[in-house]
């Protein structure tokens, strides 16, 4: 390998180094929120309207969070997880304001996304338990984000 | 039949393996919910069209009558314009509902200036003009997404100049717009299954704790709001009780009568 050769070899490396580690260091909340979002693509073609507005954070594995939801009888809700993470497992369940748990069996869990579905039979709050059940990160980004018709 | 019955016995574990493997570990089926201390802070609050959607299975509703597009004074504190731009987008959701095409045009331009009253005008040009656009081609569910999408840039460009507590100003007077209309659906038509759409008492206890904490708005809407808020609590935090006829009047006139003084200059 000649001189130029070995240069742009070395500089090739170093740009994908920088690549990978810049693609390591800001994947995001954001980048969950897509996620997310692409696991709700089906639901919109059924007549769901999903919101613009999410939640989201990063969880260690089997670390869990509640988010306190207000829904209202007569609506139907579904609500989807999602991490940039793909070998890490995440689950979301909704329960009604005694803790008991309020989703429809079709509720899923696939990898790195989940969804819950939920018929309120009454207005008022609801609890939204998201969990990193398992990952291979320290912390893991996760992002909810919800449809209604 | 022993050997059909150990077959069955495998495929029957085998679909119960597979099925476990698509949903996941089962969750309890009860929590505690005392014992969620790790409950995320900021609730998001329900959109005026979520609640809308909802009044709109109970029975046909005549939103043409609940529809205002008027322009409306224009403020020059920050606060009194975060208060209206929340109520502004609340009743383009509301001319949606009306599929009245000319008064999401104006509510749309009237976002913008609004938007522009408070400096974060250029995250909302392009849905401004992507609501008129498809008000014009009568295309609703683009209107109710770009709305969506405005109050969503609107709090996010707020909050990217740590302007959070008039981001939740717009909330605000988007919720205290959506029950106004709420209530006055519910009270021309009364069913216990509407007013129990007035049943938010955690939402009205975010909101009550969002207001103390902006003690540097010291104008007289901000005290009323509060003050309204405290008188607006007991008659939706009935527990498993239903909420009366009489409650849901209550809230009407209360909601209205702030939705006069977010929209009137002092």
């Amino acid at each position: 390998m000649n001189g130029f050769a070995k240069i742009l070899f070395r500089t090739s490396f170093l740009l994908g180094a920088v690549v990978i580690m810049q693609h390591a260091s800001f994947a995001s909340v954001d980048d969950a929120q897509s996620f997310a979002l692409q696991a709700a693509e089906p639901y919109v073609k059924q007549g769901f309207q999903v919101r613009e507005d999410y939640w989201g954070g990063d969880l260690a594995s089997g670390e869990k969070k509640a988010v306190r939801q207000q829904l209202f009888k007569g609506n139907e809700y579904w609500f989807w997880l999602g991490t940039e993470v793909d070998r890490a497992k995440v689950s979301v369940h909704i329960y009604d304001s005694d803790g008991k748990l309020a989703e429809e069996p079709d509720s899923w869990e696939k990898g790195h996304f989940a969804a819950a579905h939920v018929i309120p039979k009454t207005t008022g709050s609801y609890f939204i338990i998201v969990s990193v059940e398992e990952s291979p990160e320290e912390r893991t980004h996760w992002a909810l984000v919800y449809g209604f018709r | 039949m022993i050997l059909f019955s150990k077959h069955f016995k495998l495929i029957v574990a085998a679909f119960c393996g597979l099925s476990l493997h698509a949903h996941g570990a089962q969750a309890p089926q009860h929590i505690n919910i005392n014992q969620l201390s790790t409950t995320v802070e900021d609730v998001v609050v329900p959109l005026p069209n979520e609640i809308f959607g909802a009044l709109n299975k109970l029975g046909a509703v005549n939103w043409k009558e609940h529809v205002r597009s008027d322009k409306g004074p224009n403020f020059t504190e920050r606060p009194r314009i975060a208060l209206l731009l929340g109520a502004v987008i609340a009743d383009g959701f509301i001319a949606v509902q009306a599929e009245d095409a000319p008064a999401v045009k104006d509510i749309g331009q009237r976002v913008l200036g609004l938007a522009k009253g408070i400096g974060v005008g250029n995250s909302i040009t392009p849905h401004a003009k992507a609501i008129i656009e498809a008000a014009d081609k009568r295309n609703w569910e683009n209107v109710r997404q770009e709305l969506d999408r405005t109050q969503n840039s609107v709090q996010q460009a707020m909050n990217e100049v740590h302007d959070e507590k008039l981001s939740q100003l717009v909330s605000l007077g988007g919720w205290l717009r959506g029950t106004e209309v709420l209530t006055s659906v519910v009270k021309q038509h009364f069913s216990p299954d509407g007013a129990e759409l007035l049943h938010q008492p955690d939402l009205l206890a975010y909101f009550q704790t969002r207001l103390k904490a902006m003690p540097e708005f010291n104008l007289p809407i901000i005290h009323q709001i509060q003050d309204a808020l405290l008188e607006v609590k007991p008659l939706i935090d009935v527990g498993n009780a239903h909420i009366p006829a009489e409650s849901v009047k209550k809230v009407n006139e209360i909601t209205t009568r702030l939705g006069t003084g977010i929209v009137t200059k002092d």
